[in-house]
């Protein structure tokens, strides 16, 4: 069970050095209440300190970070089972696989293709995460290459090395092993010398097991080996065997009630028989690493976005920096619209002004992140703000007119901006998908 | 061996019943139970509830249908019937629900249509059938009328009640014995209220289906995915006024920018993978009825289904 902070702070060493990057002890025995330090941290701590502290201080799931650079990604440390009881803080990583019996060019344009491709939904860029390079060869030699083969084109691309061959792993690591490769899998048979492995290199390891006891079992062994970085391959052989297992390993974690299934949950769609459905229900049902084939385009998008829309924090909408936008090149006679700094309401609009072709301006006032219509009832969106951010933004240098395009459902609101602004109020249509045919009809007049 | 995982759940979903077979007075060849799970979607050891079931949508006057449908099915588009039997026979559908588009026209008022309409679908298919009314509040009380009577022994599923116009479908459904879709924006409080309203005018908790609205993925659905796991886990936790079975119909998803713009060949791809992906959520956040309007979506969204209630087969798996 958790331990008060200052229960933990009797047993630091009060040294106040700051190594554990703290300024006090105190502040570090605060922080470790709340799950959000690694105990380690402190270089000075008695035995009795750790066995005490142990388990209840570190977070109920451990961050377990893979592959090295700009395109590391990081995994776990996750408190609820419910993304509205607070967030989801680390959304999975989606890895593309090869295997080492594809063609060199095949494994090199998956490759470029994880590196390259993005796409943008409300303004952020969305992406896949790395490269999973799975041994079916049989040969240590032929998955060496194929490794080799994503390396030489310097992507720089969080590794995931598949299989169960610990002489083929070996070979492999001599290509990607100073990168934080993910090795897959540690299994009753094989996992003293996959922790000599991962040991050796410094990375992250995938234990894997049809059972919970096993996977518990198999945490102790590397545990104790001196690997602290696991990852759970729950080895599911339906859909319903994932959504169980993986909700009793998030419940059992986060809950502390079984610490050592206290880490990100493995998936690999790619041997469900269905993997688009299963990397949709990975991301749904706590997946940290989810290896797939490359996904077609339909699918990719699809899974990018659900993703998105699964880690958004339910408290803090994604927001934009309120400010004048341009849609195309408008002049001094264009028209002005304004709306809120929710990003999906500013992207709706954005999207259908563009296919309007009207250049235009969007004057974005700061809401907090709110829509339109919850601005509205929540008296966020008020004259003042309108009137104050026409004045901040400068919009009166930018138009010769002075006439504002106001939201439909901003309607009531419409008189008292008039008052406040003196600018003269259009009330635009309510859905967005409207705007075309209103700036084409209304706004010509 | 780990711990037995334990929610502290104390109630199961209430139970409705769609589609009435001859024994029960209809002329539906299978009627459905839904509801009744006693823990979240997904996590009994043993199944003892049915997987979602999969939803049809049709509709009498395409003009206001998507063209990426229209497109991939065809003629039978412009024949509800046709469209009907189709859904039934060849997609696959598990429940057939039929908007009466034709009531958007503007100035509408030959509501004496509308009955052999809803009678020719209920002939077309001998699949239960949700039937969507009009939204307009004017027309609305003789078209639930007309559609209640036509459906008369059916056990339909009518649609949809919000707070602000829910009289006159409650009125048909209670004459004619159906029950109904009651929705509210994405808020389990609104949710809450607007089932307590129906239920002060005489509507039985058994003959209510939850619909928490859906927003298209990457365009609110994240909210709706949400509200739904709220509103199972307190009706889970024991409140009465949410225990009903849930509805998910992503009604936007073939009308967003992603799917719009997919690009010459790849529409339906696009569209069939967005109602997959939002189906699929849906149901592990609790959705019971799963509405589709791309057929491709029918086989892998069934498929998947499948698997995920499937039970687990290995030993030390709580
Ligand atoms: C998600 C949501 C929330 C989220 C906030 C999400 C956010 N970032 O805003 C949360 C949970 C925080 C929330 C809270 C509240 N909400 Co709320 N919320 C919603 C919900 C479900 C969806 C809103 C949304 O995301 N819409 C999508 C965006 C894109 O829409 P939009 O901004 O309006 O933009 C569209 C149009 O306005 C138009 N448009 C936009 N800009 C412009 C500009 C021009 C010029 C033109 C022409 C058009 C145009 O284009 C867009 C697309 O068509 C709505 C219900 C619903 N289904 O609408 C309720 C709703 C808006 N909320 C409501 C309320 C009352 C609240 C609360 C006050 C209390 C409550 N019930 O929870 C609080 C207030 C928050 C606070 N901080 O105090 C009410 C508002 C009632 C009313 N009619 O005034 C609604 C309608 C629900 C209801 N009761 O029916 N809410
Ligand atoms: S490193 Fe240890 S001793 Fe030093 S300040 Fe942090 S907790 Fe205190």
């Amino acid at each position: 069970m958790a331990l008060k902070a200052l229960d933990i702070y009797k047993l630091l060493p009060k040294k106040n050095c700051k190594e554990c990057g703290d300024p006090t002890c105190l502040t570090f025995a605060m922080k470790l209440a709340g799950g959000k330090a690694d105990l380690d941290l402190c270089p000075y701590l008695s035995d009795e300190a750790k066995s005490v502290l142990g388990a209840t201080t570190r977070p109920p799931i451990r961050l377990v970070k893979i592959g090295v650079g700009t395109r590391n990604f990081k995994v776990g440390e996750e408190t609820v089972l419910y993304r509205h009881e607070k967030t989801f803080y680390h959304p999975p990583g989606i890895v593309f696989r090869v295997t080492d019996t594809m063609q060199a060019d095949e494994i090199v344009a998956v490759t470029r293709r994880v590196r390259d491709e993005t796409l943008t939904r409300v303004g952020a860029d969305l992406r896949f995460n790395g490269i999973a390079i799975e041994n079916v060869s049989g040969s240590a030699e032929t998955f060496a290459r194929a490794v080799e083969t994503v390396e030489k084109v310097e992507a720089h691309l969080p590794p995931v090395l598949i299989s169960k061959d610990t002489a083929a792993l070996k070979a492999a690591l001599v290509y990607c092993g100073t990168y934080r490769p993910l090795l897959h899998a540690a299994t009753q048979e094989n996992v003293k010398e996959m922790c000599a492995l991962a040991k050796q290199h410094g990375c992250p390891l995938v234990v894997r097991s049809g059972s919970l006891d096993g996977l518990v079992n198999l945490v102790k062994t590397c545990t104790a080996d001196g690997v602290p970085d696991l990852v759970l391959d729950l080895a599911p052989g339906t859909f319903g065997d994932f959504i169980r297992r993986s909700t009793a390993v998030r419940q059992l974690a986060i809950t502390r009630a079984v610490p050592d299934l206290g880490y990100p949950v493995y998936l690999n769609a790619a041997e469900t028989g269905q993997q688009d459905a299963a990397v949709a229900l990975g991301i749904v049902k706590y997946g940290s690493v989810i290896v797939t084939d490359p996904l077609p385009v339909g699918s990719a998008k699809a899974a990018l976005t659900l993703r998105q829309n699964i880690y958004t924090d339910p408290q803090k909408p994604i927001q934009m920096n309120p400010g004048i936008y341009r849609v195309g090149s408008p002049d001094k006679d264009s028209p002005v619209l304004m709306t809120v700094n929710f990003s999906l309401t500013f992207f709706t609009l954005q999207g259908y002004l563009e296919s309007a072709r009207v250049p235009c301006f969007m004057l974005i006032v700061d809401t907090e992140g709110l829509s339109v219509l919850t601005a509205v009832a929540a008296g966020k969106l008020s004259e003042m703000l309108v009137r104050d951010s026409i004045k901040k933004f400068g919009l009166e240098n930018e138009v010769s007119h002075r006439k504002l395009i106001i939201p439909g459902y901003a309607s009531p609101l419409s008189g008292r901006i008039e008052d406040a602004t003196g600018w003269k109020v259009l009330v635009g249509p309510r859905d967005a998908a409207e705007i075309g045919e209103y700036l084409h009809e209304e706004w010509k007049k | 061996m780990p711990p037995e995982l334990n929610f502290g759940w104390t109630t199961p979903i209430g139970e409705v019943v769609l589609g009435a077979t001859n024994a029960d007075g209809g002329t539906r060849r299978v009627s459905y139970r839904i509801g009744g799970g006693t823990t979240l979607p997904f996590l009994e050891g043993q199944p003892s509830t049915p997987a979602p079931l999969i939803a049809f949508e049709i509709c009498d006057n395409p003009s206001f249908w998507s063209p990426i449908v229209k497109e991939y099915c065809g003629d039978v588009t412009s024949n509800v019937n046709e469209w009907a039997k189709k859904a039934d026979a060849d997609y696959g559908a598990d429940l057939v629900r039929l908007h009466l588009t034709s009531t958007k026209q503007r100035n509408f008022s030959d509501v004496a249509s509308l009955g052999p309409v809803v009678e020719g679908v209920l002939l077309a298919t001998s699949l239960p059938v949700i039937i969507e009314g009009s939204n307009e509040p004017k027309i609305d009380s003789e078209v639930y009328q007309k559609c209640g009577e036509a459906g008369q022994g059916e056990r339909l599923l009518l649609g949809t009640a919000e707070a602000g116009k829910y009289r006159s479908i409650a009125a048909a459904a209670l004459a004619y014995n159906h029950s109904i879709i009651a929705q509210s924006p994405i808020d389990i409080n609104l949710a809450k209220q607007l089932n307590i309203l129906l239920k002060e005018i005489g509507v039985q908790r058994d003959h209510i289906v939850i619909d928490p609205y859906t927003g298209a993925l990457g365009y609110g659905f994240e909210y709706s995915y949400s509200a739904m796991e709220r509103i199972r886990f307190s009706a889970l936790k024991g409140d009465s006024d949410l225990a009903m079975p849930m509805i998910c119909s992503a009604a936007d998803t073939l009308t967003i920018k992603e799917v719009r713009e997919a690009g010459a060949g790849l529409q339906d791809e696009t569209a069939i993978q967005w109602e997959l992906f939002t189906c699929l959520a849906a149901a592990t956040a609790g959705a019971e009825i799963l509405c589709v309007r791309h057929p491709g979506t029918i086989a892998p969204l069934r498929k998947a289904l499948a698997g995920m209630k499937q039970p687990a087969h290995s030993a030390g798996v709580p």
